[in-house]
């Protein structure tokens, strides 16, 4: 079964093309500048043949055509016909509380996906158009959304409403949802594959460290709690976002300040962060260097990082009743030893003890790096949120042809 | 990694598309001509505008980067965000370099009193003699119509009205204004690029002073003649309708921003057209126009100006105690 995966965004497209028999790999892509000047596909096949197109792409539906166009190519294609694809995989980021799996899309889906709209104005209609374009080039082919927030549908109604007039959640539905999902779920049962642990019967927590950020309570494979809420930029502190901040602060700088919503969004979102905190950069090397050559401020914001993290694990440590998984991943989990060495300190009461001569250098790889007689197992699982969606568009389409 | 040519790879061979939108001219480019440029690359279009002169072409892009740098500092915006809006705008003196843009935008700005009307025409008619067949002209005039501009045009199905509002960075809405020659091909193409820039576009059928000029002039007007009799303060004025009605300016605050000199030409515009004596500039701005209070930008208007802040009243009337 050949399955095609999509990720669209505001002007840009990441796509794969999967063959489910082994899972394989045999085309990956980006669409870039959709709409803008200049735009550009990067086409790379599995036997290291790699491309890149550059011309005028003005919508996404164009942009997929094109990303059809090349993977049916005689000169840089992996198919030769449209016929060899089963089925298309959608990253949808906002599927609200109507959806707690993936779903064959319907035009009833399709409609509450355009209804999630106002949870993910920036999302979601990307996503959309990717649907729309697959809907109207392909027509009849099963297409398959894959929801950011899924995963996150089973916390309990406590650990996800906010304490603000229940009204406000019965009119916009104001409360935690949560993202990463894909990822959390990956890692966490990718984790109990290697270690031969029941995911049904563990306790785990997952750290998806990348420039976005958040971290997730997983009992008995069931998301309990998760750190980012209504929108992304609660929780950890993340490349330019500020995580969790006291309320008062936001309209005293408004105040102060004298600036409106827009501006507002923009400091928690754009200023704030790794980035507000260093003055350096949102790139957590730079700032580890910087630090490194002794920049008390760049400490400063490795210090906060860390202890915001330290803080979550203890947390849900809490919240679970105890921990046997922690798992690392994301583009700092996956590679950075300093941040793993840190965030895993002074968790001894807890059973958690590192390994500091396996964490070292570990890059991008699934390992290990707790103590052997630690009691808490920590593991690094590089997440891999397209193997999800293909894996589960696969489950959904043969489930529906039978 | 080996480049190559997109369009060899789609699946229909098609000619380049209508209705796409890479590069934007701007011909003149003051304080409205900036916002609209910064607006536009803000959306990652290439953008260029054509001013007098060389000297004046760099103190354009100077004037932009402190305005950027303005919201910049009121958290609106990253300097990253601010070296990716400068970098796709360009300047120029010569029309030839808008040639192949898609639509280009009239935002001129003359000092001089009396109508801008020919001015504006002769912009028309320099745009059409360099572009393709297929670039829509849009003016943001608001008290002139845009049928007029067109006449100079061999295809004034082209020519769209598209009026900003001061400051046009943060104002959400756009008149989009249709002539009786505008093609509907032309309207839906200006309105889905002011949707593309973030803006929400109001139709309207020409009519000079549109919505927004026609109502705020005779408000500001009305708020004057309430002045001229000695009814209530500045200040009073203001603050009424702020607080009163949630404007987020009072009335003479707002002369004070649009600028009295452009305010009274409005108005004279407008009076030309309906004859309505609502619209006739009162006898307080002319007289603060002579008086050379321009408004804001020249430091005094209906108030004193000290780093932008409001400090006195330049009209006073007694108070009651």
């Amino acid at each position: 079964m050949k399955i095609i995966v999509l990720n669209c965004g505001s002007s840009s497209i990441k796509y794969q093309l999967f063959d489910m028999e082994d899972e394989k790999v045999f085309a990956k892509g980006l669409v870039e500048k959709i709409g803008l000047h200049g735009s550009t596909i990067t086409n790379e096949r599995d036997d290291g043949d790699k491309v890149k197109l550059e011309g005028e792409i003005i919508d996404h539906q164009q942009g997929i055509e094109y990303i059809l166009g090349v993977l049916s190519s005689k000169k840089h294609g992996s198919i030769s016909d449209f016929g060899e694809i089963d089925a298309i995989g959608h990253r949808v980021v906002h599927g609200g509380e109507k959806f707690s799996t993936s779903v064959l899309i319907t035009d009833e889906v399709i409609k509450q996906i355009e209804k999630y709209i106002d949870l993910a104005p920036l999302h979601n209609p990307p996503n959309l158009k990717g649907i729309y374009a697959m809907k109207e080039l392909l027509p009849g082919l099963p297409q398959v959304s894959v929801f950011d927030t899924a995963f996150h549908n089973t916390m309990p109604i406590y650990a996800y409403m906010y304490a603000i007039p229940y009204t406000l959640y019965t009119k916009y539905g104001i409360r935690r949802y949560g993202f990463h999902g894909t990822s959390h779920s990956y890692v966490s049962n990718r984790a109990c594959e290697i270690l031969g642990n029941k995911y049904a019967k563990s306790k785990i927590i997952t750290c998806h460290l990348g420039n976005g950020a958040s971290i997730a309570a997983i009992d008995k494979g069931k998301s309990i709690d998760t750190s980012m809420g209504l929108t992304p930029v609660e929780g950890l502190i993340m490349g330019t976002r500020s995580g969790d901040l006291d309320l008062g602060i936001l309209t005293y700088i408004m105040r102060r300040e004298e600036i409106g919503i827009t501006e507002a969004d923009t400091l928690i979102n754009k200023h704030s962060g790794i980035l507000g905190i260093t003055g350096i950069s949102s790139d957590m090397r730079e700032v580890e260097e910087a630090a490194e050559k002794g920049n008390w401020r760049a400490s400063l914001g490795l210090d906060m990082y860390h202890y915001r993290i330290r803080k979550y694990i203890g947390a849900y440590a809490a919240a679970l009743g105890g921990i046997d998984i922690l798992v690392l991943t994301g583009g700092i989990g996956e590679n950075a030893d300093l941040t793993r060495s840190e965030i895993c300190k002074d968790f001894e009461y807890l059973g958690l003890k590192l390994d500091a001569e396996k964490n070292k250098g570990v890059r991008g790889k699934e390992k290990v790096i707790s103590a052997d007689n630690s009691k808490v197992i920590v593991i690094i699982v590089p997440t891999n949120e397209e193997l999800v969606i293909a894996r589960d568009t696969r489950d959904i389409v043969s489930d529906t042809v039978k | 990694m080996k480049t190559e040519v997109l369009e060899d790879y789609a699946l229909k061979k098609r000619t380049r598309q209508k209705g796409s939108l890479k590069k934007v001219g701007i011909i003149g480019a003051g304080t409205m001509g900036q916002d609209i440029a910064v607006i536009i690359s803000k959306q990652g279009i290439d953008v260029i505008f054509i001013d007098l002169t060389e000297e004046r072409v760099d103190e354009i892009f100077n004037e932009i980067s402190l305005r950027l740098d303005e919201i910049i500092n009121k958290w609106g915006m990253t300097k990253s965000e601010k070296r990716a809006i400068i970098s796709r705008i360009s300047g120029s003196v010569d029309y030839n370099d808008i040639s192949d843009c898609d639509l280009v935008i009239e935002s001129i700005n003359t000092k001089k009193a009396g109508s801008s009307k020919e001015l504006r025409k002769n912009v028309f008619k320099k745009i059409e003699s360099v572009v393709s067949k297929d670039t829509i002209l849009v003016s943001n005039t608001s008290t002139l119509v845009i049928s007029e501009l067109a006449q100079v045009l061999d295809y004034p199905d082209r020519a769209v009205g598209l009026h900003f509002i001061t400051p046009a960075i943060t104002v959400k809405v756009v008149e989009v204004v249709k002539g009786i020659k505008t093609s509907d091909k032309s309207y839906e193409f200006v309105v889905k690029f002011a949707k593309f820039i973030g803006k929400i576009p109001i139709t309207i059928h020409e009519s000079p002073g549109n919505i927004s000029t026609r109502l705020i002039t005779t408000i500001i007007n009305e708020a004057c003649e309430t002045l001229m009799e000695g009814i209530a303060s500045t200040t009073s004025i203001d603050t009424t309708m702020k607080k009163g009605y949630g404007m987020q300016f009072g009335p003479f605050e707002l002369a004070d921003r649009i600028g009295l000199i452009k305010l009274v030409k409005w108005m004279e515009n407008l009076y030309a057209e309906f004859g309505e004596q609502k619209f006739k500039p009162n006898p307080i701005l002319k007289r603060l126009v002579r008086s050379g209070f321009y408004g804001k930008t020249s430091g005094s208007g209906f108030y004193h100006y000290e780093n932008g802040l409001a400090t006195a009243e330049t009209i006073t009337y007694p108070e009651i105690k």
